[in-house]
């Protein structure tokens, strides 16, 4: 056995914790210390209760000046919990902090083994291989990258505007980027909102006038994100901007131009209004949209389709000049430092279940067309008029459609149940019809939740508790549609026969929800929503520093947590922001030039994108603040000219030799 | 993005798996997870009569209560159609693994077999068959199919297609001129195809689902020694039932041939088929999805596709189709308790499914299953529609409108 090498003066301390009992109770900690103070170039070794505690750190710290050590290795938890902790002692201690290395005794050791006598063999032999280790590490710098204070926010929803407001008053400028014609995503097409029945416009359109007049929000609509370069602190983005065909600096929002149109009907199909309306080619989503100018769409508009328009509009708009069909699409890009995505879910497509009858039968609506249909703004300006035009006797909803369901979506959406009773408020309160909300659990876990379902009750809602099985036009052929579902707790199979179906759709990712998550480096969970870092300690950050997550995006869920989450999204930017610097780990990979034959093989395989090449030298080049330390690059170069910091060989190599050498 | 699959189905469900062992299994531990949503009982076709509909037997289960269910002749009414399987948001193969364990015991405390029923399965051990007709008179109907069928004992060469002809198509007067019409279809289309003859038994599936765990094993065991004796590329079958058969529980005995329903398999020569369908009709069509093709194999479209390229037919849609169809009753050994339910008074389901096959206007009954014809052929008599509409078999309007 080859005698490692020797680091010179002074010696290695090793600090054996028992983590109470989590590793003493299974790992001999005083046979480990005995052992350690044996090995070669080891002056001290200890073992204490809680090495992290006060106490313990300041024992480390005593015995680097009282000894005058030069490595430090604690044996204890996982680096990922206390690396940082003791890097700080080893430096508060007077060396630099990458004189030290941590042994992880106990998810390695303790906790997966029961043997006592081989987990304290196992105890030994990682002591060893880091002992061996530690002696060869090289004093290391921690890196500082500035923070650029400007904040990109993806989508105008009640999340996006709420970060973005939170951020802009506290004086940093944010760019808001949204899809459509507007913002407000869904809680726009809301009448009133679970549970307190609040106006959806009278809440959120003060905060949506507040995006567009706010002096550090550039707002852009019509717009999407097409590439993300940089890294946190320092992302460059680029924006597509589709034409408006309307000068968003000139249209002062007076909408004579939608009266004057050459179409004197609206004959186009309505989004806004989940196609139950019509709108003219020229036209505003909402009275309320922000911003208040109108768009034209090429598709149905005379003048793009023959170029022989009357073009009145632009008549009437007179000398405002507002409207141009000669814009054209626009690139912009732009420096930011924190990036917080609020991109919102999709509702699910109710066609997926054809035993619901969602596009067989006309009397089969989704809640979030009843949620136009209830509106006043709506396409029946809020009276609720079936699709053959009778107003409903009897109406049925159906909770669950398209959640808690293997053949579908496995996760509850967290919202339906909640927007099942306040639509069977709103149409009871609307019709007087007799409503049956079918449910399989009612879920109402917030706050003011289950007194709304008290209340809904008592207004005489009735509740079935089953899950609807079938959906068909009753055959006696009175026009009704008959729901069956078993009544679980009367055990009887019951046929209701209404005029009405509403299927409460769950929520889903938005369809393009994977190309967003490439574009940004995000991952997403199994249903496909963002994955935060964290299900409980870290749940707006993502796996990417700098980037955040608000809203739906992330997994379904109401309004107020939804707001919760935007908050919370827009501090942590601010954390960022506030320290002006990120502190970058040192454990970053550099290509020997010397070595480098420039065979270009590390540069496809960089998840980061990290490594160029460069020309003039024909050599690789690693660029620092990038790369993250993964070791892809080092693992494939074929001529081993690439290492890196902490993993060095001949570091890997004594640490092998050590944990492999017999004592 | 298209409709759900609907139906997680164990593809073969456990053979040992039992009520004391449920979990052991995955399969077993998923019926653990049942949330008594309800939808099976609300859309089982007997739903509405059943003591004991598939939530109440697991809430039973659960409660260590399932004595009772044993002793009420509830589950007699489950005719195997898979339906609260396929709609089962816990997606529990309730069908598949769960109930036939729960019937067996049901049946196990009958004070009383179903005589009709009983004679079925007597016949299938001993003759092959559940009518109780002569083994030897199974292939009887090849002398007069007007095309030359081979039967492999008799010539055991290779050959392309094995085709499995089963019980039904084999015996009644209105199977055999479906099998007449396949065989027809087959030799106009060039398919080179053999049968076993009166080697072939009946496939077992409705014994097992009726569960007759002997029996079942017994006919399986011997059609697995038949098969293997010849050297073929693929099995057609046209039975439904014997396709589930084989697909979903032969695999158990290493049954790993290529193995394709005769309207799938059709669908395949579309092409070839397109030309030759000279002749012109002029009927309204509509198409019962079975329940081991449709809702078991998510076989759909096919018999659709043939359907529609039929010069002149129009296919209209049921209320009920495709994974939402009604069983026509004859599953689960449903196809020989018609005296039994009617003695309680039931409603049949092959009435119920006709009356809304009338109701789409249709002049033609289009199956794609042997037991249907028959079914639907009485039904249509008892509610006095037989003027108003017939019932064929897809590969005989095929035959029709090629002229063969
Ligand atoms: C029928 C129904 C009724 C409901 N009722 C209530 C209620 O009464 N009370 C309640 O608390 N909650 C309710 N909810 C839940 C509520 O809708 C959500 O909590 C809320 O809308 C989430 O807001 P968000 O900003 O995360 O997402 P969204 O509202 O979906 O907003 C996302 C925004 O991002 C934009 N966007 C998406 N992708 C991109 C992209 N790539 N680039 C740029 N922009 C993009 C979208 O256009 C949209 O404007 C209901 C939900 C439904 C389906
Ligand atoms: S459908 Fe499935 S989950 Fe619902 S009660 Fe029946 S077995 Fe249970
Ligand atoms: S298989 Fe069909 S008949 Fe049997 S319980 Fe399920 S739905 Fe009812």
């Amino acid at each position: 056995m080859p005698e490692p090498k020797d680091t010179g003066s002074g010696g290695i301390g090793v600090y054996v914790c028992h983590c109470g009992t989590n590793i003493a109770g299974t790992v001999d900690v005083n046979a480990l210390t005995e052992y350690a103070a044996t090995l070669p170039g080891v002056t001290v070794a200890r073992n204490y209760k809680y090495a992290c505690s006060t106490p313990g750190q300041e024992l480390i710290k005593r015995d680097i000046h009282e000894l005058n050590l030069t490595r430090v290795v604690v044996a204890a938890c996982s680096p990922c919990l206390h690396e940082k902790t003791f890097r700080n002692v080893t430096s508060e201690g007077g060396l630099n902090p990458y004189y030290f290395h941590m042994v992880n005794l106990r998810e390695h050791d303790s906790w997966v083994h029961t043997d006592k006598k081989a987990a304290t063999e196992k105890g030994k032999d990682l002591i060893r291989a880091a002992v061996r280790r530690v002696r060869l590490h090289r004093p290391l710098e921690r890196k500082r990258v500035s923070i650029d204070p400007n904040v990109l926010i993806v989508g105008g929803g009640i999340a996006g505007i709420h970060a973005a407001l939170t951020l802009a008053n506290a004086g940093k400028h944010v760019y808001l980027v949204e899809r459509d014609a507007t913002i407000g995503g869904h809680m726009a097409m809301f009448d009133k909102t679970f549970p307190t029945l609040d106006c959806a416009a009278c809440i959120l359109t003060p905060k949506m006038t507040a995006v567009k007049s706010h002096p550090n929000i550039t707002l852009w609509t019509l717009s999407e994100v097409t590439q993300v370069d940089g890294y946190v602190g320092n992302y460059k983005i680029t924006v597509k901007r589709k034409p408006r065909y309307v000068l968003e600096d000139a249209c002062v929002g007076c909408m004579e131009c939608i009266d004057a149109c050459v179409y004197k009907q609206a004959k186009v199909p309505d989004e806004f209004n989940m196609y139950l309306g019509k709108r003219k080619p020229i036209y505003i989503p909402f009275p309320q949209a922000v911003p208040q100018v109108v768009v034209i769409d090429r598709e149905s508009c005379i003048e793009f389709k023959s170029g022989k328009c009357k073009k009145t509009c632009v008549e009437v708009c007179a000398d405002r000049k507002a409207i141009d069909f000669q814009q054209q699409e626009k690139t912009e890009t732009i420096d930011v430092g924190t990036i917080i995505l609020a991109t919102g879910f999709f509702t699910f497509n109710a066609t997926r279940i054809p035993y619901y009858g969602y596009g067989t039968y006309p009397n089969v609506y989704t809640g979030l067309e009843v949620e136009r249909l209830v509106n006043a703004a709506g396409p029946t300006s809020g009276e609720i008029i079936l699709r053959d035009n009778r107003k409903p006797k009897a109406v049925g909803i159906v909770h669950c459609v398209g959640s808690r369901d293997e053949n579908t979506n496995r996760y509850c959406s967290r919202v339906c149940c909640m927007y099942s009773l306040k639509l069977a408020h709103l149409i009871k309160e609307k019709t007087d019809a007799e409503v049956f909300n079918f449910y399989i659990d009612m879920r109402t876990p917030g706050k003011g939740f289950e007194e709304f379902y008290n209340r809904v009750a008592e207004e005489g809602t009735h509740f079935i508790r089953g899950r609807v099985a079938d959906i068909y036009p009753d055959p006696a052929g009175d026009g009704h549609l008959l729901m069956c579902a078993e009544d679980t707790l009367m055990g009887t199979v019951r046929k209701i026969p209404v005029d009405m179906v509403v299927l409460s759709t769950g929520l889903e990712p938005q369809p393009d929800a994977q190309e967003v998550r490439r574009r940004f480096h995000l991952s997403c969970s199994g249903e496909g929503f963002f994955l935060e870092r964290h299900p409980k300690l870290a749940p707006v950050s993502t796996f990417t520093d700098g980037i955040f997550l608000a809203g739906c995006c992330q997994g379904p869920k109401d309004i107020p947590d939804t707001v919760a989450q935007a908050g919370a999204a827009a501090a942590e930017a601010l954390a960022l922001i506030d320290i002006g610097y990120i502190e970058q780990e040192p454990y970053t990979a550099q290509v020997l030039e010397e070595v480098c034959s420039g065979c270009k093989t590390c540069i496809p395989l960089c998840p980061y994108q990290a490594i160029s090449f460069v020309e003039e030298k024909k050599k690789a080049e690693i660029n620092e603040v990038l790369c993250k330390g993964c070791g892809t690059c080092v693992a494939s170069c074929p001529s081993g000219s690439i290492q890196q910091n902490l993993f060095e060989d001949e570091e890997i190599f004594e640490e092998v030799e050590g944990l492999l050498a017999y004592a | 993005m298209g409709t759900a699959n609907h139906g997680v189905f164990s593809l073969p469900p456990p053979i040992d798996i039992s009520l004391e062992n449920l979990a052991e299994f995955p399969e077993g531990r998923r019926v653990l997870t049942c949330i008594q949503c309800g939808t099976c009982a609300g859309t089982c076709p007997y739903g509405e009569l059943m003591q004991y509909p598939p939530r109440r037997i697991i809430g039973m289960l659960r409660a260590g209560e399932l004595e009772k269910v044993f002793t009420s002749d509830s589950l007699l009414n489950c005719v195997a159609c898979y339906a609260c399987t396929a709609k089962c948001p816990r997606g529990i193969d309730l069908t598949g693994v769960l109930l036939p364990l729960v019937k067996e015991q049901v049946l196990l405390r009958l004070p009383e077999m179903p005589a009709e029923l009983q004679r079925a399965l007597e016949n299938k051990l001993r003759y092959g068959n559940p009518m109780g007709e002569s083994p030897r008179k199974r292939a009887a109907w090849v002398k007069t199919a007007g095309v030359p069928v081979r039967i492999l004992h008799e010539d055991p060469r290779p050959v392309d297609v094995l085709w499995f002809v089963e019980c039904y198509s084999s015996y009644y007067p209105r199977g055999q001129q479906c099998a007449r019409a396949t065989a027809k279809v087959f030799h106009a289309l060039g398919v080179d195809f053999a049968i076993l003859g009166n080697e072939e038994k009946c496939a077992g599936e409705c014994g097992r689902l009726s569960w007759e765990r002997g029996l079942y094993n017994t006919l399986m065991e011997y059609n697995m020694l038949v098969l293997g004796k010849y050297q073929f590329k693929l099995i057609v079958t046209s039975c439904p039932h014997a396709y589930d058969a084989f697909r979903y529980r032969y695999t158990a005995l290493r049954f790993n041939y290529d193995l394709r329903h005769t309207i799938p398999f059709l669908t395949q020569y579309l092409d070839r088929l397109k030309p030759r369908l000279r002749r012109k009709v002029s009927y309204k069509v509509t198409y019962h999805d079975s329940c081991c093709l449709g809702r078991h194999s998510s076989v759909y479209e096919e018999p659709r596709m043939l359907l529609q390229a039929i010069p002149g037919g129009k296919l209209v849609e049921m209320t009920h189709n495709r994974v939402n169809t009604i069983c026509c009753g004859g599953g689960g050994g449903g196809m020989w308790l018609d005296t039994y339910y009617k003695a309680k008074g039931y409603e049949r389901l092959s009435e119920r499914r006709v009356k809304e096959a009338v109701a789409t206007g249709a002049d033609v009954l289009a199956v794609a299953c042997p037991y249907e014809i028959s079914r639907f052929e009485d039904a249509l008599k008892v509610l006095g529609y037989e003027k108003k509409m017939i019932v064929r078999d897809i590969v005989e309007l095929l035959a029709e409108a090629m002229e063969v």
